[in-house]
């Protein structure tokens, strides 16, 4: 775990100091004109901090999920809890919601109460006889991303240019930020969030021996599912609120982890959050100096990676799906 | 001896369809007590009572004479191992991993395992005879070792009393033999005391103490091992002619058709 967190601070270090516009570590700590200042201050380091909350969080949180529907498939990003948060931010934008309510951001709630109402859907429709079914997890993911897409198509349809565009953007998942506001902002849902899931680690593991077994080991499991139900919406929900729908770091980060480190969720939750940062800085670097000056938006990286990856995983778990 | 499970009157129900009604029990210190019953019986839902996992509609059940259902459930998991029928392992964790858990309720929420629960998980692999097996992954060992591995994790928790469903329904003569052999070994050498339902008539005659017949969410029949085993009540609690015949010493059961 030392070792990751070296690797997250050799990557956000990478991260700062390359881009567009060229400002060298030596530069920073010495005089720095105007404009160097404000592009690094207001927009580089938001910027890296905003892929490392992100990334952490979605990759913690698919750990979480994965723990919770006992299913390697699981991350927000497959069941939908990702389309549905974006459903929920973009309505609350378009919606003139976008207004702070006791400096909590409505864009976050309006994310965090659809996430949330997608991952009880998903639970509810996936659960056969206290058992997860693979194939129908992944079935009511799709089709709930399918009619999230729908509803957005639908607003898409009576936008303007400008405002469809816009949203255009958003979806495909861009770590735009400019200032330290929107990080705080973030940082209010994401804090408790991942405190909550961290707490339960020991009580995910017991849950992998079944629900009585769990339960004889003096774990609450109804409890424990409202918990990790409730702070991956409010978490994921905040990132997603920001950057927009970026796929499948929840999916992958876990998986390599446990390829590397073993199943114990009290080695792979925290880990996760540490690669997930460092992987999703990485391919933001990526994505903003690949074909500089333009910059590709995050999404659209994390998704290619991610989109070979998954086949890949469905093709050596063949065996095991099971409708 | 006061006993350390004492249920008096227990009911229960699923969506208004009674499984158990009025269920006494009780067993003592180091006893070995067989559940047997047709299927639907109610045996496992009776055993999830007994440890807590499921709360009684009516009645009570009581460990050294605590409430169950008013004590907390860490506590509970001191005192009660249970070990169900067929145990899940959603994530390839290793043997040693699985039996570790049994330490679960006498670690923090943040805390791993120290060097003292490690020995005591190494003992009870010994115990049951899977020290070899250690850093196997549990859904890459055989099913019989599988059974094994969640009986070791059971012992770590350093119980008062093991409740198993049916641990050796799936096995093979052999396991099947070592598991129960393994149990008595729990109860004479450790002091354990013992609840299991099994649907092995034969093997409850040489290992139960007391047996305990359950048809149709009641009692049926209860008592010392020898005096229930008959055909007259192993026919009425299965529904078909059950022959229990007795020649040299031995003894045979078998159905008659």
């Amino acid at each position: 775990m030392t070792l990751l967190f070296i690797l997250w601070i050799i990557t956000a270090f990478i991260s700062i100091f390359s881009g567009t516009y060229s400002i060298g570590p030596l530069e920073a700590i010495s005089n720095l004109d105007e404009l160097s200042r404000t592009i690094f201050f207001q927009i580089r380091i938001p910027r890296v901090l905003m892929a490392t909350i992100a990334g952490g969080t979605l990759a913690l949180a698919g750990a979480a999920l994965q723990a919770l529907f006992r299913n390697s498939l699981a991350s927000p990003f497959t069941l939908g809890i990702s389309g549905g948060a974006s459903l929920g931010a973009l309505l609350a934008i378009r919606s003139g919601l976008a207004v702070g309510v006791l400096g909590f951001s409505m864009v976050s709630i309006s994310a965090f109460v659809f996430s949330i109402l997608t991952m009880l859907f998903v639970y509810t429709i996936s659960k056969v006889g206290g058992v997860v079914a693979t194939g129908r997890l992944l079935l009511a993911g799709v089709v709930a991303n399918f009619l999230y897409a729908s509803i957005v198509m639908f607003i898409q349809f009576f936008s303007t240019f400008t405002e469809s565009l816009q949203t255009m953007r958003w979806i495909m998942g861009s770590l735009d930020v400019v200032g330290f506001d929107t990080v705080w902002k973030t940082l209010i849902f994401v804090i408790p969030g991942c405190a909550i899931l961290l707490s339960l680690t020991k009580d995910m593991n017991l849950f992998g021996l079944g629900d009585d077994v769990a339960s004889s080991l003096g774990v609450n499991v109804r409890r424990m599912e409202k918990k990790i139900y409730f702070a991956t919406s409010l978490a994921a929900g905040a990132v997603i609120s920001v950057t927009g729908p970026i796929g499948f770091v929840g999916l992958i980060i876990p998986h390599i982890l446990r390829m590397l480190l073993g199943v114990d969720n009290r080695i792979i939750l925290p880990s996760s959050f540490l690669l997930g940062a460092t992987f999703l800085t990485a391919a933001d670097t990526l994505s903003r100096t690949i074909i500089s000056p333009v910059e590709i938006p995050v999404g659209i990286i994390t998704a290619s990676i991610g989109g070979v990856f998954f086949l890949w995983l469905l093709i050596r778990t063949k065996k095991e799906i099971i409708i | 001896m006061e006993a350390i499970i004492n249920c008096t009157d227990i009911g229960f129900s699923y969506n208004g369809t009674s499984v158990l009604n009025g269920i006494n029990l009780s067993i003592q210190p180091g006893n070995m007590l067989g559940i047997l019953g047709a299927n639907g019986a109610g045996k496992s839902t009776l055993l999830k009572i007994l440890c807590g996992v499921l709360k009684p509609k009516s009645g009570k059940a009581l460990f050294n004479d605590q409430e169950l259902s008013k004590m907390d459930r860490r506590e509970i998991a001191k005192g009660i191992a249970y070990i169900p029928q067929d145990p899940m392992f959603a994530f390839p964790f290793t043997v040693r991993e699985v039996v570790l858990m049994g330490r679960a309720p006498y670690i923090g929420r943040f805390e791993f395992e120290r060097e003292e629960d490690n020995e005591i998980a190494k003992n009870a692999l010994k115990t049951v005879g899977i020290s070899h097996l250690k850093d196997r992954l549990i859904n890459e060992v055989s099913s019989g070792e599988r059974q094994l591995a969640s009986i070791a994790r059971g012992l770590v928790q350093e119980p008062g009393i093991m409740i198993l469903d049916e641990p050796a329904t799936y096995l093979d003569v052999k396991h099947r033999t070592e598991v129960m052999n393994i149990l008595r070994h729990l109860k004479e050498n450790k002091g354990i005391s013992i609840i299991a339902a099994t649907h092995d008539i034969f093997s409850s005659l040489f290992y139960f103490d007391d047996i305990m017949i359950l048809k149709d969410g009641n009692i049926l029949a209860e008592g010392r091992t020898d005096q229930i085993i008959n055909s007259e009540i192993l026919s009425l609690a299965y529904g078909i002619e059950v022959v229990v015949k007795k020649e040299n010493g031995r003894v045979f059961v078998f159905p008659n058709q």
